[in-house]
């Protein structure tokens, strides 16, 4: 591990957790990440940026239904 | 949500993200998700995950499907997000989860994650000390019109009013080839600025263009990348997207430095 900070919070030309443009914040948090249980795809109105399936997840870890899937994930 | 079997509580573990250790002062006085409960650090053996403990109820996927259907809702959600990763990775690599990755206990996000630990350390070796970096090309503006540098053709079979309708076709021609011309180089300009970008970074991606906004009278996009690069070639690469700008005459922008979110799910 390193003890070193890495400033990502520090405001740049072009960052900053509130000057970053919200379409790249959209690319990334949308659409990428570790994917751990369930399927985040989201669907806003035509434009298919993601569609959440959180009834799966939700279900799938309630202790009433066994995960769809073996091992708590699809990956 | 139809499942309501967790009892009165009824509360679920909102995940942001996973490192290997964090302060949880970092974070404590971050909002995040919902209101009420403070952002905090959750053991996960060798790890550390990022959570806060939200109402399930407002956390369905109605709500989700709700929230983010709503552009301000939606932006506000994605920067709370960004805004507790980014503010994680303090300490070293952190790896997001995506946006609405709830588990209903600190008890089954802890099953998940720790699950999963092996490749969230892979993941973790590979982005340490590295930042990822947007890069978008626009092509140019759109070609001045065509008409006015263009000879009306002389008469044409001997009609008494010549050559006007053909001379429209050509124009109209004319301006759809320049703009072909002009969509052509751009993409030319957009491969050369990736490959050049993709020397000095430690992996690249291709993300979907976004789509042209009216508003937006500076061209379409060409090119949406990023790139993992590490952190002693940040100047540099900072540098090279300047050099591009002026050689390839191209609007060229650059965002970052970004946790690196679109390179963790390829170990």
């Amino acid at each position: 591990m390193t003890g070193e900070p890495v400033p990502w919070d520090t405001p740049g030309p072009l960052s900053g957790p509130i000057g970053v443009p919200l379409v790249d914040l959209l690319d990334r948090v949308l659409a990428t990440g570790v994917v751990v249980s369930g399927d985040l795809v989201i669907a806003i109105a035509d434009v298919p940026l993601v569609r959440v399936s959180l009834h799966a997840l939700l279900s799938s870890v309630s202790e009433r239904v066994p995960a769809p899937w073996p091992d708590g994930g699809p990956l | 949500m139809t499942q309501r079997a967790s009892g009165p509580a009824a509360g679920a573990t909102y995940v942001f993200a996973v490192t290997r250790t964090l302060d949880p002062a970092v974070v404590a006085d971050l909002g995040g998700m919902s209101a009420g409960e403070p952002v905090r650090t959750l053991p996960l053996g060798s790890l550390v995950g990022v959570v806060q403990s939200v109402p399930a109820h407002d956390f369905t996927d109605e709500a989700w499907q709700q929230r983010l259907s709503d552009p301000h809702d939606l932006e506000r959600c994605a920067r709370a997000h960004n805004e507790v990763v980014s503010a994680s990775a303090a300490y070293g690599p952190v790896i997001p989860l995506p946006l609405a990755t709830l588990y209903l206990s600190d008890t089954r996000a802890r099953q998940a994650l720790e699950s999963e630990a092996d490749r969230f350390h892979a993941v973790l070796r590979r982005i340490a000390h590295h930042a990822e970096w947007g890069v978008k090309v626009y092509s140019s503006p759109a070609p001045p019109p065509a008409g006015a540098d263009r000879p009306v053709p002389s008469a044409d079979r001997g009609r008494p009013a010549p050559g006007a309708g053909l001379a429209y076709l050509e124009r109209k021609r004319g301006l759809q080839q320049r703009r072909e011309q002009c969509l052509e180089q751009s993409l030319r300009i957009a491969e050369e600025v990736d490959a050049e970008l993709g020397k000095l970074a430690t992996a690249a991606r291709r993300l979907r263009t976004h789509g042209r906004r009216p508003s937006d009278a500076q061209g379409s996009q060409v090119l949406n990348a990023t790139y993992l690069v590490a952190e002693q070639r940040a100047q540099e690469f900072a540098e090279l997207t300047r050099a591009l700008r002026g050689r390839t005459e191209a609007r060229i922008e650059l965002s970052g430095p970004w946790v690196p979110y679109s390179f963790i799910s390829e170990v």
